[in-house]
């Protein structure tokens, strides 16, 4: 850090090494827990507690694979997990656009609304998943699929409109205007205006709400059990059984990791938005 | 355009004359339209909640004692009394603490590196990044295949480099159990702050480094004088963020820890999770998350609120 300055000094070419060898730890840091997550999935149960560990199996093998998705359900959890991560991110989208489009342009509510919004992804999770435990046993919500969309729309809210918030005010307010004065109603300005030029907006915020539902574990902990259960809740079943299901707990995680990766990196680019709530334009 | 295509998509049920004025009112009340689906919502799943919870506390809801007979502060004195819930709340300041602060300075290196462009910069972006697109679930999981004796290669790994036997129980044993939540909340998180970090010094004009450098300042004023005081704003909003999501500490506990031994890595939120859901005293739970809440509340409105002035618009 100390080479802002003189790095600028140097020909563009040259690479301080200090610098690249701090980033070349971290990179080791960050890949090595999945490197043996993914080693640990095709490696066969013998090669467990060798020593030296088994750095590659010689012979990989896919057992885990089946186990996790069959044996113990993963499979299940998997489609609960697209049936709900995906309605509550067209709904949270949806709903979070419409306020979004509100309070930039009509500034509804002032500050306070969507102070409220915001206020509303700082609570912590326990205090609300309490009380709706009750209500849902109540309503006969408790471990069903509406149950849990509804859930995580009302939590990936405050991100989807705080995104499509700001991602309105950095939009020009000229073409609905025009819209307005050739005799459009505001929900046409809206509509067939606003929406299709908001459209990478509204994707980017869907993404990261997806990723959000499909990666939460809370919510789905309590609020399901043997139904509505997703993938993140499977991983009950791998705690405290000393060794056994390693290979199965790892291949899980693999098969519940790729989406949610593969579409944060393609969406990385609105990265620091989604992060910081659109209060940051990256 | 025409002006019946417009009743047609705003409503799709009675009689058009009626139809007219409807579509006049809702045009009238338009922004109070688009924002009462979400609200309506948000009110119903976490307002109206939290008032039942409020409720709850004050009563009996337990499903080991029956009857819901008013019962005044005592559910809060018994959280408030429980050595253990005092004891959650403390790990939960520590290990949150400490986390933020390794993530803000590791992310902070991090961002430094990658400031100006350098082959393979979009690569390693790509990399860097892929912690934050994981269930904590599955951090937690990946930290136990590398830390768990016996099959973790963590100690022979560190056995081989120390050159001496290594056999460190990383999820059992004080306070290593601490290092080992501290290390995946480190690897999950640190992105977090490396990104918006990042976001921060690119933004920074770059004359200003150009301008300093004909002074004949060196690089460490230099980051002093010009970084420190550009990157303000957006170290306190990466920090907030960051400082809130980490007090709810609660996966990688649940998958590493499950609280052990005894009630040792016990944070906040697993602490009200046992009394409340393996525990089944729902009201005490219900009472020691609304103290949580306050908490957490009061850490919002200083620091949010602080946040929401400093925001470019």
């Amino acid at each position: 850090m100390a080479a802002v300055a003189p790095a600028r000094r140097r020909k563009r070419r040259s690479v301080p090494i200090g610098r690249m060898l701090l980033l070349g730890f971290f990179l080791v840091f960050v890949l090595w827990p999945l490197y043996w997550m993914f080693n640990t999935s095709i490696k066969p149960s013998d090669d467990y507690l060798t020593v030296p560990p088994v750095w590659f199996p010689a012979e990989p093998t896919l057992v885990h694979y089946k186990a996790a998705l069959f044996a113990y359900r993963g499979l299940d959890g998997l489609i609960n997990s697209l049936i709900i991560s995906l309605s509550a991110t067209v709904l949270s989208a949806l709903l979070g656009t419409l306020m979004a489009y509100s309070l930039a342009r009509y500034n509804t509510g002032g500050q306070h609304l969507s102070f409220w919004v915001l206020s509303q992804r700082f609570l912590p999770p326990i205090g609300i998943v309490l009380p709706v435990f009750l209500i849902y046993r109540g309503v006969g919500l408790y471990d069903t699929h509406i149950g849990l969309i509804i859930a995580y729309t009302v939590f990936t809210l405050p991100v989807s409109v705080w995104m499509m918030f700001a991602y309105f005010r950095g939009m020009p307010k000229s073409m609905e205007e025009a819209a307005l004065v050739d005799g459009c109603t505001r929900w046409e300005a809206f509509w067939r205006v606003a929406v299709p030029l908001a459209a990478p907006g509204i994707v980017a915020a869907a993404v990261f709400a997806f990723i959000a539902c499909w990666t939460e574990f809370f919510f789905a902990l309590i609020l399901t059990s043997r139904t509505a259960f997703t993938l993140p809740t499977v991983f009950r079943s791998f705690i405290g059984f000393q060794g056994a299901q390693y290979g199965e707990a790892a291949a899980l995680a693999i098969v519940s990791l790729v989406p949610s990766i593969a579409l944060g990196v393609l969406a990385q680019r609105h990265l620091v938005r989604g992060l910081t709530l659109g209060a940051v334009r990256g | 355009m025409p002006h019946t295509t417009t009743i047609s998509r705003m409503t799709t049920t009675g009689a058009p004359p009626r139809l007219s004025t409807l579509a006049q009112w809702a045009d009238r009340h338009f922004k109070w339209l688009l924002v009462a689906p979400a609200v309506l919502l948000i009110l119903a799943l976490s307002i109206y909640p939290l008032l039942f919870s409020l409720v709850v506390s004050f009563i009996n809801y337990d499903f080991q004692v029956p009857g819901h007979a008013f019962v005044g502060l005592k559910n809060f004195e018994r959280v408030v009394f429980d050595p253990v819930a005092r004891w959650s709340l403390l790990l939960t300041a520590c290990l949150s603490s400490i986390s933020v602060a390794i993530e803000f300075v590791l992310g902070l290196l991090v961002a430094l590196t990658m400031v100006r462009s350098f082959p393979g910069r979009g690569v390693v972006m790509s990399i860097l990044i892929v912690p934050l697109f994981i269930s904590p679930v599955i951090v937690g999981q990946a930290w136990t295949l590398l830390l768990q004796r016996p099959f973790g290669p963590t100690n022979y790994i560190l056995t081989q480099l120390l050159g001496q036997e290594v056999t460190i129980g990383w999820m059992t044993e004080r306070p290593w159990l601490y290092v080992s939540l501290i290390i995946a909340d480190v690897w999950q998180w640190t992105p977090f702050m490396f990104v918006v970090l990042l976001a921060g010094l690119t933004a920074i004009p770059p004359n200003l480094y150009e301008a300093a450098e004909l002074d004949g300042v060196n690089a460490w004023q230099a980051f002093w004088a010009i970084t420190l005081p550009h990157l303000g704003s957006m170290m306190l909003l990466a920090l907030t963020f960051r400082l809130l999501d980490a007090i709810r500490m609660f996966d990688t506990i649940f998958i590493m820890t499950g609280g052990g031994p005894g009630t040792q890595t016990y944070t906040a939120s697993y602490y009200l999770y046992t009394v409340g859901f393996t525990q089944f005293h729902l009201s005490q739970a219900t009472a020691g998350s609304w103290l949580f809440l306050i908490f957490t509340a009061l850490v919002v409105t200083l620091l949010v609120r602080r946040l929401l002035k400093v925001e470019p618009v």
